[in-house]
């Protein structure tokens, strides 16, 4: 009887969610002292005013881009067999936006004034643009959800009549794509354009990071997708992933890789090609300094070249294994790629004193605060996964689905497992 | 289906348009007023501000750092003025004395998200400490690094109060940003009271009031008399990363100016 009822114990699901919710608690704990204390928890500065919440900003935005290019592959260019993929795709972008938005929350220094953007409008501003696109992208992704909660089998089997309703927005998703799609291309590059108008900073001041930013999100987005749906089915029968349909957006990716790669050498070899010791120091300190690593080893070798060579190569790029290697590769890749971005414009800043050539460095490490707030937000966005594909179904490409038929029919799901 | 009714409808669509266009007019004009109200177009104002430091006066004392804390309220953790140790030149110190540059293509303007930074119709760029909402990207647009962030509260006492002057404007709430606004509520005062900015010292910043060998004057660029104007006819002047194109309003005339008249040595 107790054994019986101590079962759950046992279970490693109930651990992994414990273990999840210590994070979110610890990372409300160090919300609530942010919002109490100020930003004065944060080791950030008037020189360093972005650090690592800005990196989880991004990343979580360039990860979840594979909801707007997976569903602009399905309804746009009518490959419908990735439908199934399509719905883990706008599952996890919806968690990367909403994890987006806590971030920014903490970040700004007055959260109760969240809604300004929306009242006072700057259109010069890149921020407001990427603003308003974030909000309007996220009721997007709100809606193209919502069926896969009305499908759900706790929707149709408690209220089986607002399922119904909820599964019925189905009819809109191409309709939100084509707008998720064009909201998308805005702010993805505008989070470029963002830092490339910061005349400022050397290091950043070019439209070439536009370009880099919408390309590596369109990359790694779908990247995040494949891994995550993989890291699912290894972890639970509840996610069924069908290898055929991963294999095909596998090489989609290896393939824009090569673009990426060919930008970002052309847009280093570009920043070489200046005369503004700012620009040269910044590049330095990029290529040969402190985030050299990070930029040859872990955005160059690990985020672009190792991928490639396994998601092009059919042989490599059909075997799970590798093919999630290889996408968690990506993934590291291009949260490095917003880090060394962010950071290295604010390490190296420009003096604006008379005949000085020499620009001023500076430093950031996060505080513990920060790390504990970040940490708690990515927890919850892991929550979120896993709870999606226990109870949602978020990772199941084996489903059947009818061709395009007017009737507004939920989509039909496979009982029973 | 009659004529009666299709006519009624041509009607209704009609009036329909015209309800529309009187409706588009309206927006239009309110928010046009609205946008006069809280900040007209720049030039709309027969004064452009401006401030000429003179570093072959400027000895270093500080007292404008001091004069500011107090009649701005700032806190002693940050500077909305800011005086810099530059190369001594020839056995002599120099020293920079950075304010907000009050730029007429000010990057922190352009890119603030919700138009918390603005512009004068004097051409003063002003923080509305209301709509900010602190994400501090105008720091790291700022070439000139002059605004700070209230990281914390300041609640503690003013320490350059009452010896320096008494606070003229309200404290920032923690969680913005602020910066030097050339002492707006000094000219705005004293202009209502009939005083000239520059040559009264109720109407004039701070900083330019308290230097003693007055190597800060600040005056209208738009009237050719002025110190200012005068100044800046008369010798080599320079501004900080001018290669920017901010178009700062706080000019400089260098130590060596006097001998060497180097004007093309300009920054």
């Amino acid at each position: 009887m107790s054994r019986q009822r101590l079962g759950f114990l046992r279970n490693s699901f109930t651990w992994w969610v414990a273990f999840l919710l210590l994070l979110i608690v610890s990372g409300l704990a160090a919300g609530i002292l942010v919002f109490a204390r100020g930003l004065q928890v944060t080791n950030l500065t008037d020189l360093v005013p972005w650090g690592l919440w800005i990196g989880i900003d991004l990343s979580s935005i360039a990860l979840a881009a594979g909801a707007f290019s997976i569903s602009a592959i399905v309804y746009l260019l009518k490959v419908k067999k990735l439908l199934p993929v399509a719905k883990t795709a706008v599952f996890l972008g919806l968690i990367g936006y909403t994890m987006a938005v806590l971030t920014l929350l903490l970040d700004i220094g007055r959260p109760d004034r969240f809604w300004h953007a929306m009242a006072y409008w700057n259109i010069h501003s890149p921020l407001w643009e990427v603003t308003m696109c974030v909000t309007l992208y996220l009721a997007v992704l709100t809606l193209e959800v919502t069926p896969i909660v009305g499908n759900s089998d706790i929707m149709q089997n408690r209220w089986p009549k607002m399922g119904r309703k909820m599964g019925s927005v189905h009819k809109l998703a191409p309709v939100l794509a084509v707008v998720g799609l064009c909201l998308s291309m805005m702010h993805q590059t505008s989070l470029g354009v963002t830092y490339g108008v910061i005349r400022a900073r050397p290091a950043w001041d070019r439209s070439s990071l536009a370009v880099l930013f919408i390309v590596s999100a369109v990359a790694a987005g779908p990247a995040m997708v494949i891994f995550a749906s993989h890291v699912a089915a290894r972890m639970t029968s509840k996610a069924k992933i069908n290898q055929d349909l991963l294999n095909t957006i596998a090489k989609y990716i290896g393939w824009v890789l090569i673009v990426y790669l060919f930008l970002r050498v052309w847009d280093l070899l570009y920043l070489s090609f200046s005369t503004d010791p700012g620009r040269g120091d910044s590049l330095f300190y990029l290529t040969q300094g402190p985030l050299a690593v990070n930029c040859w080893l872990g955005e160059m070798i690990i985020g672009i070249i190792i991928p490639i060579i396994i998601l092009l190569v059919p042989h490599w790029r059909q075997n799970p294994r590798l093919q999630m290697l290889a996408a968690a590769m990506v993934v590291i890749g291009l949260i490095l790629y917003r880090w060394d971005t962010n950071m290295v414009g604010q390490m190296v800043v420009f003096s604006y004193l008379p005949q000085a050539t020499t620009p001023l460095f500076t430093s950031y490490l996060p505080s513990f605060v920060e790390i504990a707030a970040g940490l708690g937000v990515v927890a919850y966005g892991i929550l979120a996964f896993t709870l999606g594909v226990r109870y949602l179904r978020v990772v199941d490409h084996t489903e059947v689905h009818e061709h395009e038929t007017a009737q507004p029919m939920p989509v039909p799901m496979l009982s029973g497992d | 289906m009659g004529n009666q009714t299709l006519a009624g409808k041509t009607m209704k669509r009609r009036d329909f348009l015209k309800l529309s266009i009187a409706g588009l007019a309206t927006t239009t004009i309110a928010a046009t007023t609205m946008r006069n109200k809280a900040s007209g177009p720049v030039g709309d104002s027969p004064h452009k501000w401006a401030m000429v430091i003179d570093q072959s006066k400027c000895n270093g004392c500080g007292y404008c750092v001091d004069a500011c804390r107090a009649c701005n309220d700032v806190a002693p953790d940050k500077a909305w003025t800011r005086l810099i140790a530059q190369e001594p030149e020839e056995e002599r110190d120099v020293y920079l004395p950075v304010p907000c540059m009050q730029c007429a293509d000010a990057p922190c303007v352009d890119i603030c998200p919700v138009g918390a930074s603005y512009y004068r119709p004097d051409g003063i760029v002003m923080m509305d400490y209301d709509k900010c909402i602190g994400c501090r990207y105008c720091e790291l647009a700022c070439p000139y690094h002059a605004r700070s962030f209230n990281w914390k509260a300041f609640t503690e006492g003013n320490p350059a109060v009452p010896d320096w002057g008494q606070p003229e404007v309200a404290r920032r709430p923690r969680g913005v940003v602020e910066k030097c606004a050339f002492c707006y509520q000094r000219i705005d005062r004293g202009l209502a009271m009939g005083l000239t900015p520059g040559v009264d010292e109720q109407a004039t910043p701070a900083c330019v009031v308290a230097c003693p060998p007055g190597a800060r004057v600040f005056g209208d660029l738009n009237d050719p008399e002025s110190q200012v104007s005068q100044l800046l006819a008369g010798n080599c002047s320079y501004r900080l990363r001018e290669d920017l194109g901010t178009e700062p309003r706080v000019y400089y005339l260098p130590v060596q100016a006097e001998e060497e008249a180097a004007c093309h040595d300009n920054v």
